[in-house]
């Protein structure tokens, strides 16, 4: 048997091999010879390969050969053992019935045994009770036949018998016809005729039809079975075609196996470095194995009896015997030191590894009583009733962090912070102020009907004069642009428009003449009708001053007939407009704007706004031509030249008190801001493009707000508010170009200074126009400067 | 004091008995050096200054003990010598040189002026004075005159008796229509002062002969700026001046009426604008009346304070509230740099020795300026101490190193630019001493704390070595003080 020749029959299909297991069934002890041989051989070859593993180590790559031999004689073994295990079916089939070949083949697909699991979980083969009915081999043994066995019939040749039936009874050698017979014999030949003598029988063997018929096709060099087609159509197992399904779900055999001379390298490399000890091939086992949490522990001995002593029973631990440390009167090592008492003492109760501290009490008696006695039962009691203690969850958040993070105030300066100039002069509060837009001068207004300017660093008065002869200057305002120079206060029922005497006389000139413009226009226009004079709605005529004001720098005067509490100029510098708040003033005349160049006044809303009560204060969009008009509740945008309501905000304040819209609004950088100040203590940022409700609310004064305002240059993100309690608060109010991020605000100044008289504190504020300084009025008569 | 100071010492020495430095000691002026064969000296590491000074009069065998001041590496000695070594990481195996100066005497109150109004200015005539010297006159001592500009429009000059010499004319005769807030002697003859009627104007001073009464007589008006003229500076040799005004300019003006040219028609008041109408202006007096010689225009807020180079008269300095300090070129009237800081800008004194400009700020410090081109930082120091806008400063005429100033504090503060203490900001200079105004003293309030220096501002200060320092201010008085003793003997 070639190694060729098998490693073929390897290949072939199972179904194949079945079939050569029977031609291999006709020399059974050739089989048992070979399969004790290579049985042998491949214990060998393995202690082989072993050795040579071990040898892989040193030179492997001289081993290569014998690797290609040990490929070859490795397949034997695995060869041996298809037949072996054939051998039960095999031999018990009929040597010359080859017809029982199926039978055989049936009796071993259903063997003689079932399998049980016996007491030790092994398999146990039971075999089926062997019944002796009919079908047994007794029954067949035919009633003559001779019972000599297997020796020559020679051996009876001197006897007339040739043998004994199974009585005992001597079968009688048959009568031979002598020559008769041979006679007979000669002339008729009958079929099958072998002139053999069938030794069982004694009587000439004669072969059947079918023997004869096969003994024919041995002769002829035929195949003997009937029916074999030698020609049958190939069946290409092996092409070029890809199958879906492999051929065989056999494993891949080992043989198959080619070694990756590459990670041969590698593991010399390994290896190598394993005895040189750069790598350490065992990690030591680590210490602390990690608790599975999913392996369930069982407590085998939860419910331990006493039992006799046994090899088979394993006792439950012991309790370790109590050691030096719960003794009362421990040695002194094992009491612990200040230090260990203190950190114990502190530890939480879950957190001690102990619990208890070791304490010399010197003698038994001096023990005490077990001071958690109570508390233990009353807990136990608790376990009992089932009754759940809440698990102590700690709170480690620290407090600093949620608070918003804001800027300090050290990186926003500069901003106002202390008082620089105490403008003292009124007599009576200071109502208003206004810094000038060069930055130079301050103008002021108060209840003695005084309107002033001074210089703003020293503090110097600069020019004065009376304008309301008993009734307090409500509102001074500059005009807002440096061509002219022209001063709007507000005084009784009357807004006067001064030109205060302390310029150039070239400057002086141009805002002389700039008010003067406007009396040549008001008079082309036709005068009113006598009828019209008496009606109430009718705009006023502006009118020049008196010879003592005129002379102290008045030019003009717009007799309103109601008292305007409020003024605020176009940023232009032609219109401005006045708010006359009075709950007596008609809501028709109760805003007007007034046209500098035309010194004309027009009353822009014929009815009272719906809600809120009478108008508080107005002012002039920046850059857009809009008006804001704020009553008690809300500020409302109009739209001048399209003549609409706009926007209505509502800042949620009971009472308006002031507001101020962001020097930037509507430029490049986003949308309008607005502040609103309420006599409710509220100070309102309003972002318009989020809501039209407050974007932030900040409630900082005891008391209510008067004024509010923007930084105006823009350069400086500040704004600030007034409030009765005496103080002024200073906030950075950032803005920032893109539409994404809100305005940050930071609160970052109190300046306290004003003294609260008659419950009113700060009236008024303002900004310098270029530096981070402000200015306020007081109640207490004076006004201060703060940088 | 003398018992601490002792213990401490001894404590000192015992602790450190082996410690011991060997010191030079040094002064660069004649007259308290120490011989030349004084060598070096071992001295305890633990000294203080006190201790030093008590050596120091010691060796030079004075009868009356001088204190001084010590000064180690150009850095005041604040602490022990031991301190010092540790804190600057020097051996004490070397030989630490030591130069010691006459401590500044806190400066006492000589004398209070009281005048009808605020004073907006000060200037003093004396034989140390620059308008003397350029004029290579002679002030005998006591025949001092000191010059004050007041917010009521009139000039006064006193003499050291608080007498009034001389006042100038009302607006009637040809005087100041406003407030004067700039005054200055050009030469003992002539005076130039500005104020918020926006004109500058020179004044002929003379005086009698025996000195207790004079004339002040108007020699020319100069016109051409548009808003109140904040400060003036003048430079006699060359016959200019320089001022600033809140219109955003700065002029540069003659003294000589031939060198001026005319004056702008429209900034000169006219019968016929609306002032002239109300206040009678146009005098009886007719003053010729000039132009500027250029008008610097480039800041961008009012200007505060204009100077000349004291080295080189054709370089000016300016300072605004636009916050940035420019440097001109006055022959061409050309800008050459400009330096911005982060505060309004309200005073400027110039300190040639350091290359450095002083200039007060509205927030309530003095940074010191390096202007030339090739300084890498624009602010080289700040003397940090007053409560309010610094608006006047003027030279230590003892030291190059000295600096006074007034604030609208109320106070003035003598500034050495070598005493500084370590901030969190960096180097911070700290005032020497603080002098506060007589007015509140008198009125028993010198401890109160007046806010925003109300009532008692500080408009001007001028130090002059003969006379003292002289300020005034909001308290309508100008007050002398002077370190007694020690200015003296200097």
């Amino acid at each position: 048997m070639s190694a060729a020749k098998v490693s073929k029959k390897r290949k072939a299909v199972t179904k194949d091999v079945e079939e050569e297991a029977g031609v291999f069934s006709g020399d059974e002890l050739n089989v048992g010879d070979i399969d004790g041989a290579l049985s042998d051989d491949a214990n060998d070859l393995s202690s082989d390969e072993e050795d040579s593993e071990v040898e892989l180590v040193d030179d492997f790559s001289s081993d290569e050969d014998d690797d290609e031999e040990e490929l070859d004689s490795d397949e034997i073994p695995s060869d041996g053992e298809a037949p072996l295990k054939k051998k039960s079916g095999t031999s018990a089939a009929d040597l010359e019935v080859p017809t029982n070949d199926d039978e055989s083949s049936s009796e071993e697909e259903q063997p003689n045994f079932r399998i049980e699991k016996d007491a030790n979980g092994n398999d146990r083969y039971v075999y089926d009770e062997i019944n002796p009915d009919d079908n047994s081999d007794y029954s067949d043994v035919e009633e003559n036949a001779n019972t000599i066995g297997n020796i020559p019939l020679s051996f009876y040749d001197q006897y007339p018998h040739i043998g004994y039936d199974i009585n005992g009874k001597k079968i009688m050698r048959p009568a031979t016809g002598e020559a008769l017979d041979a006679l007979l014999d000669s002339i008729e030949i009958p079929k099958g005729f072998t002139g053999l003598t069938d030794p069982s029988t004694g009587k000439p063997l004669e072969l059947s039809q079918d023997e004869l018929e096969l003994l024919r096709k041995v002769q002829m060099n035929e195949i003997p079975e009937e029916g074999y087609n030698p020609y049958e159509p190939l069946m290409e197992w092996f092409s070029n075609k890809q199958e879906i399904m492999p051929l065989s779900a056999a494993p891949e055999p080992k043989r198959r196996f080619v070694p990756s001379k590459h990670e041969a390298k590698r593991v010399m490399k390994i290896v190598k470095a394993i005895r040189e000890g750069r790598i350490l091939p065992y990690k030591p086992p680590s210490e602390e194995k990690e608790e599975d949490l999913e392996l369930i522990n069982y407590d085998l001995w939860a419910d331990e009896a006493e039992r006799p002593d046994h090899p088979m029973h394993v006792p439950a631990p012991k309790l370790p015997p109590p050691g030096y440390e719960e003794s009362y009167h421990p040695p002194p090592e094992y009491l612990p030191d200040n230090k260990e008492r203190k950190a114990w003492q502190e530890a939480d109760p879950e957190d001690r590894d102990r619990e208890f501290l070791p304490t010399d009490f010197g003698s038994l008696r001096k023990v005490p009583g077990y001071g958690e006695f109570v508390k233990e039962k009353f807990e136990r009691c608790l376990d009992l009733y089932l009754a759940p203690r809440v698990r102590r969850s700690k709170l480690n958040i620290d407090p600093e962090s949620l608070l918003p993070k804001l800027p300090s105030p050290e990186e926003l300066k500069p901003f106002p912070s202390v008082c620089a100039t105490v403008f003292r002069g009124h007599k009576g509060r200071v109502r208003s102020l206004a810094v000038d837009p060069t930055g130079v001068w301050l103008a002021t207004g108060g209840d003695d009907g005084t309107v002033r300017v001074w210089e703003l660093l020293t503090g110097r008065q600069l020019y004065s004069v009376k304008v309301g002869e008993e009734d307090p200057v409500n509102v001074v305002r500059w005009r807002p642009s440096k061509d002219a120079v022209v001063l709007a206060a507000a005084a009784g029922d009357d807004i006067y428009l001064i030109v205060p005497p302390i310029l150039d006389p070239e400057l002086e000139q141009a805002s002389l003449d700039l008010l003067d413009a406007g009396w040549g226009y008001a008079a082309s226009k036709p005068a009113p009708k006598a009828s019209e004079e008496g009606k109430k709605t009718t705009p006023p005529q502006w009118v020049r001053p008196s010879a003592a004001l005129a002379d102290n720098g008045v030019c003009a005067v717009i007799p309103l007939r109601y008292v305007a509490k409020s003024i605020s100029w176009h940023r232009r510098g032609d219109y401005f407009v006045a708010v006359c708040p009075g709950s007596s003033t008609p809501a028709s005349m109760a805003i007007a704007i007034h046209t500098l160049s035309k010194h004309l006044t027009q009353y822009p809303f014929s009815r009272r706004i719906k809600g809120g009560g009478p108008p508080q204060t107005a002012h002039f969009h920046p850059s857009k031509p809009i008006l804001f008009v704020a009553n008690q509740r809300t500020v409302r945008a109009y739209d001048l030249s399209r003549q609409l309501l706009v926007k209505i905000i509502q800042p949620g304040a009971r009472w308006i008190s002031s507001f101020d819209i962001h020097p930037t609004s509507s430029t490049a950088s986003g949308g309008d801001n607005l502040i609103v100040g309420s006599y409710d203590r509220r100070l309102l940022w309003h972002d318009l493009e989020l809501s039209q409700r407050p974007y932030k609310t900040l409630r900082y004064h005891r008391k209510a707000i008067r004024a509010v305002k923007f930084h105006p240059s823009g350069r400086y993100p500040l704004f600030a508010d007034a409030s009765d309690d005496g103080s002024l608060q200073i906030f950075h109010g950032s803005v920032t170009g893109d539409m994404l991020s809100n305005a940050s605000i930071v609160p970052l100044k109190v300046l306290k200074g004003h003294k609260i008289t008659g419950e009113l504190g700060v009236m008024d504020l303002d900004w310098h126009p270029r530096e981070a300084w402000c200015v306020s009025a007081g109640a207490d008569g004076t006004c201060r400067l703060w940088m | 004091m003398n018992g601490v100071q002792d213990s401490t010492s001894a404590a000192a020495s015992s602790q450190s008995a082996q410690r011991q430095v060997r010191v030079q000691l040094v002064s660069k002026q004649e007259d308290i050096a120490l011989p030349e064969s004084t060598g070096p000296i071992l001295v305890p590491t633990g000294l203080r200054r006190y201790a030093l000074s008590t050596l120091v009069n010691n060796l030079l065998g004075n009868d009356k003990p001088v204190p001084f001041e010590f000064l180690i590496n150009g850095a005041f000695l604040r602490t022990s010598i031991d301190e010092y070594l540790t804190a600057n990481g020097i051996s004490a195996e070397t030989t630490l040189e030591i130069e010691y100066i006459r401590a500044l005497i806190p400066p006492l109150h000589i004398a209070s002026f009281e005048h009808d109004d605020w004073v907006g200015s000060v200037d003093v005539l004396s034989a140390t004075s620059p308008a003397t010297s350029w004029a290579s006159a002679v002030v005998s001592p006591g025949q001092e005159r000191i010059l004050s500009g007041s917010y009521d429009g009139l000039l006064r000059v006193w003499n050291m008796s608080s007498q009034i010499v001389a006042t100038s004319p009302s607006p009637a005769d040809g005087g100041h229509g406003a407030s004067i807030k700039a005054a200055k002697f050009v030469s003992p003859n002539t005076i130039v002062s500005a104020g918020l009627d926006r004109t500058v104007r020179l004044w002929k001073y003379n005086e009698s002969d025996d000195g207790f009464s004079g004339k002040i007589t108007p020699q020319i008006e100069l016109y051409g700026h548009k808003s109140g003229i904040n400060s003036l500076a003048v430079h006699a040799p060359s016959n200019r001046i320089l001022s600033a005004s809140a219109d955003h300019n700065i002029g540069f003006w003659s003294t000589k009426k031939s060198d001026a040219p005319a004056a702008p028609e429209n900034l000169v008041p006219s019968a016929a604008s609306r002032s002239s109408k109300r206040r009678k202006v146009s005098s009886s007096v007719s003053t010729p009346q000039r132009g500027p010689l250029a008008l610097l225009s480039s800041h961008t807020a009012p200007v505060s304070a204009a100077i000349f180079d004291t080295n080189d008269s054709t370089v000016g300095y300016s300072t605004s509230w636009d916050h940035s300090l420019r440097t001109w070129d006055l022959v061409t009237a050309a800008l050459v740099d400009t330096r911005s800081t982060s505060h309004s800008l309200l005073s400027l004194e110039h300190l040639p020795e350091h290359h450095l400009l002083a200039t007060g700020t509205s927030a309530r410090h003095i940074t010191l300026i390096d202007p030339r081109t090739s300084a890498t930082t624009i602010s080289a120091m700040t003397l940090r101490g007053h409560t309010n806008a610094v608006v006047s400063l003027s030279r230590d005429p003892h030291s190059s190193y000295g600096l006074i100033s007034g604030s609208h504090d109320g106070t003035c503060r003598i500034w050495d630019i070598r005493a500084t203490k370590t901030d969190k900001d960096g180097v911070v200079g700290e005032s020497v001493y603080s002098i506060t105004r007589r007015s509140l003293e008198e009125q028993g309030k010198a401890d109160a704390k007046r806010v925003g220096g109300e009532g008692v501002k500080v408009f001007s200060v001028c130090w002059d070595r003969s006379v003292g320092i002289v300020s005034a201010g909001e308290d309508k008085r100008i007050q002398i003080n002077r370190g007694e003793g020690v200015l003296s003997s200097a």
